[in-house]
């Protein structure tokens, strides 16, 4: 090792000023006990520093220097007040043995008080875990029904904004509103809405008896007295339902056809129908 | 002398006080400005010697150094007190005069080994100042001066060696 080197990269005077890390501290007080070069660099600094110090004295005042006097004369009053005690307490030695009995007792009493409290502890502690695991399933109960809420509070949500699509789309002018009527005399009505700009087509399915299994209802547009598909209603659609783009339509009418549609309308299954 | 001390016996720090306080004085001064936090300072500190001897190790240094070291340390935990700042900030908004940290106005009533600090290289200066005067960490101070932590080391230490050169007689 650079003895010189290490004396003379700083590091002699960051310790002695306080300023080396606790790594450093270590390595110089290590290395101090080994080279005495680097002790006496040490010591050289110190003395530099006192001296510096002991040249630049700013007198405090003589009634300071008695109050920190007295301060400090109450202090170690404080510390030899412990051992007054233990020594005022003296034990006889005609009395040895019975002194043996009385800190034997002593022991036993403290062993006792330990094991009590030990006892104490272990029921406290059992007792607030109990405490601690109720809380905590009812906490757990009251997050899931918060879940619970949140989850139906936005499936009301969801609900709420097709109705208000419904309701606007049934109050703008550009929907022509065409009522389907039942077939064979039935009094059954549905809504279709026409866009008559860009010709999207609406079905309102609120009213209509949910189709039987494996049934689906199917809209279709005639055009010229053909019929023309306009898709199938979707059951999930619980409000109003898009359907197909018709550019033109002489009327609508819906038929329950099989799950998923059919090519041409079962005119005997036409549930509804209507001019446009 | 320490071996006095450390059996407490009173005449050595009758001794011990006629010795150093004047020094010890001068160093707490140097950190802080107010007189009567520094008389209040200077009793904490005797006091802590008096209560700390026990724990001084002959072989780690000298006694000064050590004490040098306590009086530091107390005199810096006292200016990051938090009612030492209070009363600074209050001081500062009656009289309007800015501090920040960092930023050290050269003073010229500084005293003792801050007087000789001011003569530094600037950056020299900067650096005793915040490490030895103010306590900061050099980690602080890397973030401080935003300067990485390696620069501030070796700067800090020449900073303390062109120190020692300005000790020098």
């Amino acid at each position: 090792m650079d003895i010189q080197a290490y004396i003379q990269s700083g590091i002699i005077e960051s310790y002695v000023l306080g300023l080396a890390s606790a790594e450093e501290v270590t390595e110089i007080e290590e290395l101090r006990k080994q080279y005495a070069g680097i002790e006496q660099a040490i010591m050289q600094f110190s003395i530099l520093l006192e001296e510096q110090a002991m040249a630049n004295v700013i007198t405090p005042s003589a009634e300071l220097k008695a109050k920190i006097i007295a301060a400090v004369q109450s202090e170690s009053g404080k510390s030899h007040v412990s051992p007054l005690i233990s020594q005022s307490d003296p034990v006889p030695p005609s009395e040895s043995s019975s002194a043996v009995v009385r800190s034997i007792s002593k022991w036993k009493f403290t062993a006792a008080a330990s094991v009590i409290l030990l006892v104490c502890s272990a029921v406290l502690n059992f007792y607030l875990y109990q405490k601690f695991d109720n809380k905590d399933k009812a906490y757990q109960a009251l997050l899931t029904e918060r879940n619970t809420l949140q989850a139906s509070n936005q499936v009301y949500q969801t609900n709420m904004k097709q109705w208000q699509s419904a309701a606007e789309m049934m109050m703008d002018p550009v929907m022509a509103k065409v009522e389907l009527k039942g077939a064979k005399g039935s009094n059954e009505v549905v809504q279709v809405l026409w866009n008559t700009n860009n010709k999207d087509v609406f079905v309102m399915t609120a009213k209509m008896p949910a189709p039987s299994k494996g049934k689906q209802y199917q809209l279709w547009a005639l055009i010229d007295g053909k019929p023309v598909d306009a898709g199938v209603l979707d059951p999930n659609c619980k409000s109003i339902c898009k359907m197909k783009n018709m550019p033109q339509a002489d009327a609508f009418a819906i038929t329950l056809e099989k799950e998923g549609g059919s090519v041409e309308p079962d005119l005997q299954a036409l549930y509804v129908m209507g001019k446009v | 002398m320490v071996t006095l001390l450390k059996h407490r016996e009173e005449p050595a720090f009758n001794y011990l006080y006629d010795h150093y306080s004047g020094a010890l004085y001068s160093v707490i001064l140097s950190i802080i400005s107010d007189r009567e936090l520094a008389n209040d300072l200077l009793q904490e500190i005797f006091v802590k010697i008096w209560r700390q001897i026990e724990s001084y190790d002959t072989t780690k240094g000298r006694l000064f150094t050590w004490m040098l070291n306590v009086a530091r340390n107390a005199s810096i935990d006292a200016v990051r007190s938090k009612n030492y700042r209070q009363g600074l900030q209050n001081k500062e908004l009656t009289e309007n005069v800015h501090h920040a940290a960092g930023s050290i106005e050269i003073n010229s009533d500084k005293i003792g080994l801050r007087k000789i600090v001011q003569k530094l290289k600037e950056d020299h200066r900067i650096l005793i100042e915040l490490s030895y005067f103010e306590g900061y960490t050099q980690d602080e101070i890397s973030k401080m001066l935003n300067m990485p932590l390696g620069t501030v080391k070796t700067r800090l230490r020449s900073a303390l060696l062109q120190l020692k050169q300005a000790i020098k007689p």
